[in-house]
């Protein structure tokens, strides 16, 4: 490993301080003079026509100053992705329980929300569409009769439910099932899941006197909420400024625009600043959850174990509007394994619930779960060690990637080596306890990326990037800086920023601030530090390949008390011809980098209950290098628990008539706590990607993919019952030792049928 | 509503306030006094991110009437620090990464200063019973235990 001053030390992160003391300020922490409090009415109707609203009662409370809905809107549809879909307040029609129609703006709390009680909505009732296997079928209710009429619609197949459509397919899978010696097929089913970030959406809006709107937001992605804002209000996009507050926890669902347009209305309305922050009820009932999955996965496989084709299906519940987008779960379809011919499909399907959000790479968690629950199934039919199985098809240096790349240089194989020293597999447990594994895989996120490096006059820098910091993120940043320009951390200013200061960057989610974003932070520095060189060499009267940077100065190699410290040289360049040391960079996207993750759980099962106990839990990835290895644990901890709560307690329910959600509190939905969890392994392997910042990758998905699968392997090898739906509750595991039913509906009949509208032979 | 006279020490400052009667001590710490450092992650008593000492004992103050604390003492996050020095737990904090977006952080701390008052040796798992009813979504509370613990051996090695 490359020797490091910065990198790979746990340094304290950069806003530790405001945190324990409790001074950080995030959107609900600010208080501004005459500010008023919105609160939101939302539907009681799953499907419905919205014959009248009368806020007249509501306008003459007293204390009340403004009452909108979606009339007071301008008429224009905004959507997450191409399709525009969905309006910000609903106008004519509601589409699912919760859907805000109004919106009030009161002197307090307490009297925004006297005055929603007090607002009449006439609906007339419409046929709601929960299921989406229902969706799919011809002859359904339709949840978007106008849908081709939308703007960036492009696909829908009988039944109109059917919103999306993401397929990848290579060679000749039909030919290659019919040659394979054995051929498994098996259907998985995931539960909604609620992102249970504990900061709930919050935000200030407030109308300048210039006209001007400013907006103090929780969220991930400042840019993208500005700009979707200044789409629903018709408003030019440089009127908008967005501050991107503290963020107490987003896992993707802050990474669009969520209700900033209400108090932002009402702000213009009232001329006052106007506040909202959720309560947990609508955190769980208005801003978009997971919702559940279905997967089903067909797999050819030679007597010797090699996999030689993989077919899967996702059907994917969107709710009442495309929210997050389409699923990326499929691309993961084949796991880190090399497989030469395949077809992937997801389809995505309207229902009348609320609308899907992301979640930590969203939809490859239950792909994961699927695809390492169906190899460990093979492993076990064919009678191989499922870890030996797994070796047999990894995907390796050299091969080609689903996405068509080849596959640089990574550290997959190191991560299940040490998995399987850790643990010492293959391995006996005594009776009801078992051991299970899963790998996992996630490529490193990219996409547009800036940084801006000034040198102050006391040797500091400051740093300004317009990424929001989540989970660390500007301590990574900032940890980069230093290690390039060879001084220590703190004496890296990280910016506070907002859309008017900071350069466009893409929003903070996929795992790519610290590969993209880092990259943008690594190459300024660069340009910074060759800036310095060159005025250096020009002031001591040396070629510029004669310096190096370290410790805070540029010295002549071969004389290094010869020198200028970075002080001096910033105060020597503010009168220099080419003026004030700034280095700048800016990126679109980088090379593909994958990113490996070998995780095992050890349970024991309770044969009288059904009851899963969690004894163990390991997990090793390959993180390049550890830009602050303290940190980089602590994404892998926090992952692996969430991944845990998805396994066993986690599950949003939706009622099967209304869609309404039926446990919308932390009482209701189960997130896990301290006593519930062992102690975790974390172990971290370090093969550098070729293009990250110092060689780093990606670290924060993949924690969170395992659990599901491991456990599930676990659960098999301890009492040989196999669960294919979660949560891998005590009531399905009884259920399953017992003998009672299979615990997935088989969707062949739904499969058919998209086949045939896609033209395939079935 | 009409407001009512409070009277309350917090953070070792005597306060003399006009509450609704309908405020949660929480609601009041945050609105009245502007002390932002405790969070409400659901005002339901589940998440424990609203965590303050009232009295000598932790308690989730989203589910305390501000009016019932009348002549009572709280402190908050804000009142651990002294302007040279960190708490321990806070210090602790810091050090072993018991951190990320932070927003869990002030009620954990103030769960943990709770129990080292009561227990200054706990073992591991009695620090994960005293942090039972704290949800944090981030730290997958590993980190967090750990440095519980940290602050638990230098504060015993004070004395
Ligand atoms: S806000 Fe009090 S327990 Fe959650
Ligand atoms: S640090 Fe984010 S919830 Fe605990």
């Amino acid at each position: 490993m490359a020797t490091f001053k910065v990198l790979e030390q746990n340094n304290p992160r950069v806003d530790a301080w405001e945190k324990v003391t409790g001074r950080a300020t995030y959107a609900g922490d600010v208080y501004l003079p005459g500010m008023l409090m919105c609160k939101t009415l939302g539907s009681s109707r799953s499907h419905a026509r919205i014959v009248s609203i009368d806020t007249s009662r509501a306008q003459a409370l007293p204390g009340v100053r403004a009452v909108i809905t979606g009339v007071d809107f301008p008429e224009i549809r905004f959507g997450s992705g191409a399709l525009k879909d969905r309006y910000i307040m609903a106008r004519d029609k509601v589409y699912y329980i919760g859907e805000p129609v109004a919106a009030v703006a009161a002197e307090d709390e307490i009297t925004a929300e006297e005055a929603l009680a007090l607002i009449d909505v006439q609906y007339e009732d419409l046929e709601p569409v929960v299921d989406p296997l229902t969706a799919l079928r011809a002859g359904s209710p339709s949840v978007h009769p106008d849908l081709e009429s939308y703007e960036g619609y492009g696909f829908t197949i009988e039944g109109g439910n059917i919103c999306t459509l993401l397929d990848a397919d290579r060679g000749d899978v039909e030919q290659a099932f019919q040659d394979a010696d054995h051929v498994f097929e098996d259907t998985f089913r995931s539960q909604g899941i609620n992102q249970g970030f504990l900061e709930p959406m919050a935000c200030v809006a407030n109308v300048e006197a210039n006209g001007r709107l400013t907006v103090w937001a929780s969220t991930q992605g400042p840019y993208q909420v500005r700009a979707q804002l200044a789409s629903v209000l018709d408003m030019p996009l440089s009127n908008i400024k967005v501050i991107p507050m503290e963020l107490g926890g987003g896992f993707g669902a802050k990474l669009r625009l969520a209700f900033e347009a209400f108090p932002s209305l009402l702000s213009m309305k009232t001329g006052s600043p106007v506040k909202l922050i959720n309560n947990r009820e609508e955190v769980f009932t208005q801003n978009g959850p997971r919702h559940p999955v279905t997967n089903y996965l067909k797999t050819g496989v030679n007597k010797d174990g090699t996999i030689v084709s993989r077919e899967a299906y996702t059907i994917f519940d969107v709710g009442a509007y495309l929210g997050a987008g389409p699923n990326s779960g499929i691309g993961h379809g084949l796991g880190a394994y090399d497989i030469p011919n395949f077809r992937l499909r997801s389809y995505a399907a309207y229902t009348n619930k609320v609308y899907v959000g992301s979640y930590r790479a969203s939809g490859v968690a239950d792909m994961t779960f699927a695809v390492e629950s169906h190899m460990d199934m093979i492993a076990h039919n064919l009678g191989m060690d499922p870890l030996d199985f797994r070796l047999k098809n990894a995907i390796k240096e050299g091969d080609t990637a689903v996405n068509g790349s080849r596959v640089p240089r990574n550290g997959l194989f190191e991560c299940l080596a040490a998995v399987k020293e850790r643990l010492g597999l293959p391995r006996e447990l005594p009776e009801g306890h078992g051991v299970g594994i899963a790998l996992c895989e996630w490529r490193s996120g990219t996409g547009p990326s800036t940084a801006s490096i000034s040198v102050n006059e006391d040797g500091t820098v400051s740093l300004l990037t317009g990424s929001v910091d989540i989970s660390g993120s500007d301590t990574s940043l900032a940890s980069i800086a230093a290690e390039s320009l060879g001084i220590a951390m703190d004496q890296v200013i990280v910016a506070r920023r907002d859309t008017d200061l900071a350069p466009f960057t893409g929003p903070s989610g996929g795992s790519r601030i610290v590969y993209s974003q880092g990259k943008a932070v690594e190459l300024a520095a660069e340009d910074a530090r060759n800036k310095l060189l060159a005025l250096a060499a020009d002031r001591l009267g040396v070629p510029q390949d004669a310096l190096a940077c370290a410790d805070g100065s540029v010295y002549v190699q071969d004389n290094p008390p010869q020198s200028l410290t970075l002080g001096q040289l910033a105060a020597m360049s503010v009168t220099s011809r080419s003026g004030p040391i700034v280095g700048n960079a800016s990126l679109s996207t980088l090379p593909y980098a994958p990113v490996f993750s070998a995780q095992a759980a050890e349970v024991q099962v309770d044969r009288d209950t059904g009851q899963v106990k969690l004894t163990r839990y390991v997990q090793c990835q390959d993180v390049g290098v550890a830009i602050n290895p303290m940190a980089v644990e602590g994404q892998l901890e926090g992952g692996a628990v969430q991944g845990i709560g998805r396994a066993l307690t986690e599950d949003m329910q939706f009622d099967p008539e209304t869609g309404a959600v039926r446990n919308p509190s932390f009482a209701s939905y189960l997130m896990p706590l301290a006593l519930d969890l062992p102690e975790l392994e974390t172990l971290l392997v370090r093969v550098p990607s070729e293009d990250g910042p110092f060689g780093a990758r990606a670290v924060a998905e993949p924690p969170g993919f395992g659990p599901p699968a491991a456990i599930a392997n676990a659960i098999y090898d301890a009492v040989g019952v196999r669960i294919r739906e979660l949560p891998l509750s005590g009531e399905r595991v009884l259920a399953a030792l017992r003998g009672e039913g299979n615990d997935v509906a088989y969707i062949g009949d739904e499969l058919q049928e998209l086949k045939r509208a896609e033209g395939l032979a079935v | 509503m009409n407001k009512q006279p409070l009277a309350i020490t917090v953070n070792g400052h005597e306060r003399q306030i006009f509450v609704a009667p309908y405020y949660s001590l929480l609601d009041t710490l945050r609105d009245e006094l502007r002390l932002t450092g405790t969070k409400k992650g659901c005002d339901e008593g589940d998440c424990g991110a609203c965590t303050v000492i009232l009295d000598g004992k932790p308690v989730t103050s989203c589910l305390v009437l501000a009016m019932s604390a009348q002549g009572s003492d709280v402190t908050t996050v804000e009142g651990l620090a002294t302007p040279d020095a960190l708490h321990p737990v806070q210090q602790a904090f810091i050090e072993r990464g018991g951190l990320q977006c932070g927003y869990c952080t002030p009620g954990l701390i103030m769960a943990a200063v709770g129990l080292l008052q009561d227990n200054p040796r706990p073992s591991a798992e009695e620090v994960k019973f005293a942090i039972g009813g704290n949800l944090c979504r981030c730290t997958g509370y590993t980190k967090v235990v750990e440095a519980i613990l940290l602050a638990a051996d230098r504060m015993a090695s004070q004395c």
